[in-house]
């Protein structure tokens, strides 16, 4: 058995320190969904035209599938399922965006929905009341093949309010989905 | 429909006791006495027999109050696992919060009942079996708990979770009632509620899977993960038709990762897998491999050649469709008359999750996960493949990435089984973005032609539809039923130009079969989309060749307003109108679009802010069931470099629309959709080969490409119409005409480009 060309590549996710052995061209993608585990971010195109795989580094949305585990190691991410805020080992504050997605009822098949999230938060993180013109610029390097466009452009603004109006997060999760608007 | 003790099950062998009813519908083929019902059930088109191909609902109460709900269609997007609650919810009178939504999977508790979601029928199908499965649980819990209080049934009721006698208000919970209720006799025929009696039904209810989507704790297909699983990608030919020849697995396993390369000769194409510890190595893996390929018989195929074929072909005999009056001789003889070419180019699904397919083959038995539509077929593939009994294979239904018609094709299944038995381990099966766009079931490019011949006022009195194209290639005639000059007609095909809702004197519409070797298969909106662009462009151009307002126009040819049996299909003309006066309003079509202008051919085109703009309209029925017009409006520059489609406003009446939020919502989905082959979708082969690989190159409407979306509903009808694809077909007519009501250019070869434009 030749030698292994694998490394140990030590990256921060959600706030934890996570060791992972892999090749060193191997997108931070695959690292987390085949390693961590953590499927909330997608695969829809491996190239980086549909934005499914979207996460943060220091607030920033950046493509997972573009970045590789070398370049990743000893930086910090954050993933769709580290956005909201753990307030104790059972509720959950949903992010704003989270919370407005929910509100304005934008998912359809839903796989796109974890990428747009994690884009939104981090525009509205530099935008407070993003216009229009803003959210269509940023959001348009993302795809919805359900075409929920309208619903994401609406919750955008939605969770602006919500932001401007209370400014640390959201609202408890066991927030009613399935409810009544 | 009569329901049996035999569907009647209690579950002792859980651990809390419960009450389980099922319906144990006419399933097709059961008996061949059924099995003609419900064929007649379905050319007949009548709502209260079409159920019979539903499928068994299935509603388990628990003692803990918890009234659980299995699913039997798949949800991708559709929203079926919040209205089927919805109607459990009212008909039993639960308690909404109480319901619990699962998954039904393919295993021998199933047997027999429909998992397939297809036709946009995943409320309108299930709709009256599962108000019938809730009302016979509601009355043997009513029974249940009169009987414990000595009193009639008929003094109590059922709501919120209870069964509360109305004099004394005593009430039990339904989880106190469960035990009793499962020994009340089975009522024969239960009474269902009156819709006023409805809570949940026609409010606007947001999806039950809402937050764990927003979390990203929502389980697609790729997000399966089984212990001990590996991962493979596979490497498939990639010409139309041909075949592995051979590979050398060598390269691929000097991947560090790869554990197996294992050739695969079912599924979409012969090929070979790579099988890894991870995606990353098999994909490396395979980049790696240099299988050899024989390039098959279609070596030379190319799209732009067979665009050319389909041309030819509309002057060959075909298959006819309408034979209404001699359409052909009155068009001979009609002084004024016009005519077009429309064509509609191969579609490509591409939803967003990509094809994949997770299977653990055991001795003797086989458990898949997969994203499908189609879990029947999934499971008598795999079956198939194995040489087990379908008993043997469990399907587990996962959420669906999007489903679009391209799920109900089962290819990767049969792949996933036989790599996973190949190699002794649970296997999930990735494909890529470029795997997804190259191999897939497309949407079939069509030609149509459309004559008129026209009386003195303009009005069309000679109509005459001509399709040329490839049929959905699993589907097709089989060479015997090709002799058959009425085999389309006879099935109510093709969708669009067969039950062209308008009434013309002289009325023909034909299609010439045109093989290809691309395998198509049904996608969004199934026919309907090319048929209905090309009839709907049409009546435009003779609407404005008139100087008839387009509205006006389709009003006139529709009346008497009546109903018109097709015998596979039934118009009702008086929705169809009643949708487009709608939209007149809803639109503000009045406001700017003048029934004649002295610009000529162009109606009121006006400007703002240095564009130009102007309004289309469209309107269609779908499967006689479903009726929607549709106004889109859209701005030009003015050197034509550019077009944007501003603003669509719909008018929906699909019956009785039970959750009008995700009836908005669908027709918002639907209009993406539809727009996708507008604003530059297509698929071009050359050498037999799909030339595009990703959303770079096969362009899909983007944020800034979504229009305005204005949904208006007509709550009509008592029974629910399947919604999911109604709004498709209008829209590529409807911006069609819309830049042709701002620019005087008529284009009418989709993808409509600032080029094309430019040339018209
Ligand atoms: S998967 Fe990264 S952009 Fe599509
Ligand atoms: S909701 Fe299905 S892809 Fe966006």
């Amino acid at each position: 058995m030749p030698e292994s060309s694998l490394r140990v590549f030590s990256l921060n996710v959600n706030g934890e320190l996570r060791k992972v052995k892999a090749a060193a061209d191997t997108p931070l993608l695959w690292i987390l969904r085949d390693e961590l585990q953590l499927t909330g971010t997608k695969y829809g195109c491996g190239v980086g035209v549909c934005g499914a795989c979207t996460v943060h580094e220091n607030g920033s949305a950046v493509r997972s599938c573009q970045i590789t585990v070398s370049s990743a190691a000893g930086r910090a991410f954050t993933t769709i399922e580290g956005l909201a805020a753990k307030t104790d080992q059972l509720h959950l504050h949903l992010h704003s965006c989270q919370q407005a997605w929910i509100d304005e009822d934008v998912a359809q098949c839903g796989f796109c929905q974890p990428g747009m999230i994690m884009e939104a938060a981090a525009l509205l993180s530099k935008h407070s009341r993003p216009t229009d013109a803003d959210i269509d610029s940023t959001m348009s390097h993302h795809v919805c093949r359900c075409g929920t466009y309208q619903r994401i452009r609406q919750a955008i603004h939605r969770a602006a309010e919500m932001q401007s109006a209370k400014p640390s997060t959201g609202t408890k999760t066991g927030a009613k989905t399935g409810g009544k608007s | 429909m009569k329901v049996t003790r035999r569907t009647f099950l209690r579950e002792s062998s859980r651990a809390a006791a419960g009450l389980v009813v099922g319906f144990q519908l006419g399933i097709p083929g059961a008996t061949s006495a059924l099995a003609k019902s419900t064929r007649r059930a379905a050319i007949s088109a009548d709502p209260e027999s079409a159920a019979e191909f539903a499928p068994n609902a299935f509603i388990r109460i628990g003692t803990d109050n918890v009234v659980r709900l299995w699913a039997t269609r798949s949800e991708m997007g559709e929203g079926v696992r919040t209205v089927l609650p919805m109607v459990l919810a009212d008909e039993l009178g639960a308690d909404w919060e109480k319901i619990v939504i699962e998954q039904a999977a393919m295993e021998p508790r199933f047997k027999g009942i429909r998992l397939r979601t297809s036709g946009s029928g995943s409320a309108a199908g299930t709709w009256r079996p599962l108000r019938k499965a809730a009302a016979t649980a509601r009355e043997m819990l009513i029974s249940a708990a009169a009987g414990k209080w000595g009193v009639s049934a008929e003094s109590c009721r059922a709501e919120q979770g209870s069964v509360v006698h109305t004099e004394s208000g005593r009430h039990l919970t339904f989880g106190e009632l469960a035990d009793a209720a499962s020994r009340m006799p089975v009522p024969a025929s239960p009474k269902l509620k009156d819709k006023k009696d409805f809570h949940l039904i026609g409010t606007r209810v947001k999806r039950r899977d809402g937050q764990a989507i927003v979390s990203g704790s929502a389980v697609y297909g790729q997000d399966i993960h089984v212990p001990g699983m590996l991962h493979a990608v596979v490497a498939r030919c990639p010409y139309l038709g041909g075949k592995l020849v051979s590979f050398d697995p060598a390269p691929a396993m000097k991947v560090e990762g790869v554990k197996y390369v294992v050739p695969v000769r079912s599924g979409f194409a012969t090929g070979v897998a790579v099988v890894a510890v991870n995606n990353w190595a098999a994909i490396k893996g395979r980049a790696a491999l240099l299988p050899v390929w024989n390039k098959g018989p279609n070596a030379s195929f190319d799209s732009d050649t067979f665009t050319r074929e389909m041309e030819n072909a509309l002057d060959q005999p075909g298959f006819a469709l309408r034979r209404d009056g001699d359409a052909p001789a009155v068009l001979v003889a009609s002084k004024k008359k016009m005519e077009a070419l429309y064509e509609y180019p191969f579609q490509a699904h591409a939803p967003l999750e990509t094809m994949n397919c997770t299977a653990h083959v055991r001795e003797g038995s086989c458990e898949i996960w997969v994203p499908t539509q189609a879990p029947e077929a999934a499971q008598q593939d795999a079956a198939k493949l194995l040489g087990i009994p379908e008993d043997a294979v469990k399907v587990n239904v996962t959420l669906l990435g999007g489903g679009f018609g391209r799920r109900l094709q089962t290819d990767y299944v049969p792949e996933a089984v036989e790599i996973s038995k190949a190699v002794g381990a649970p296997v999930q099966v990735m494909w890529t973005r470029d795997d997804d766009m190259k191999y897939g079931f497309f949407h079939p490019a069509k030609l149509e032609r459309l004559r008129a011949g026209l009386d003195e006022q303009g009005l069309p009195v000679a109509w005459h539809h001509q399709s040329s194209g490839p049929h959905l290639s699993l589907l097709g005639p089989t060479a015997e039923e090709k002799k058959n000059p009425n085999y389309f007609a006879d099935d109510g095909m093709l969708w669009g130009s067969f039950d062209n809702p308008y009434n013309f004197a002289h009325h023909w519409a034909d299609y010439t079969l045109v093989e290809s070797p691309v395998p198509t298969g049904p996608w969004r909106a199934v026919m309907y989309p090319s048929t209905v662009f090309a009839r709907e462009s049409f009546l435009d151009e003779i609407a404005h060749a008139g100087k008839l307002d387009p509205i006006e126009l389709r009003l006139r040819l529709l009346q008497p307003g009546d109903m018109r049996d097709l015998k596979a299909t039934m118009i009702n003309r008086a929705r169809l109108i009643a949708v487009l006066k709608t939209v007149a309003e809803k639109s503000g079509w009045a406001t700017t679009q003048g029934s004649t202008s002295d610009l000529g051919s162009t109606t009121a085109p006006h400007e703002k802010s240095g564009r130009l703009w102007g309004r289309g309209v469209a309107c269609n029925v779908y499967d006689g069931d479903c009726y929607l017009a549709m106004v889109a409006e859209v701005s030009v520059a003015k050197n034509l470099s550019d077009y944007k489609v501003e603003r669509v406003a719909s008018v929906i009446d699909c019956g009785l629309a039970l959750n009008p939020l995700g009836l908005e919502a669908q027709t918002e989905s639907a209009i993406a959709w539809g727009m996708t082959p507008v604003i530059g979708g297509k698929i071009n082969f050359k050498n037999a080969q799909a030339q595009e690989h990703s959303f770079a190159d096969f362009k899909v409407p983007r944020m800034s490409e979504a229009p305005r979306v204005e949904t208006h509903i007509i709550q009509g009808a008592d029974a629910p119409g399947g919604f999911g694809e109604t709004a498709v077909p209008t829209v590529a007519p409807a911006i069609a005409n819309a830049i042709f009501a701002a620019t005087g250019k008529r284009v009418r070869r989709l993808p409509i480009t600032a080029e094309k434009m430019r040339l018209a």
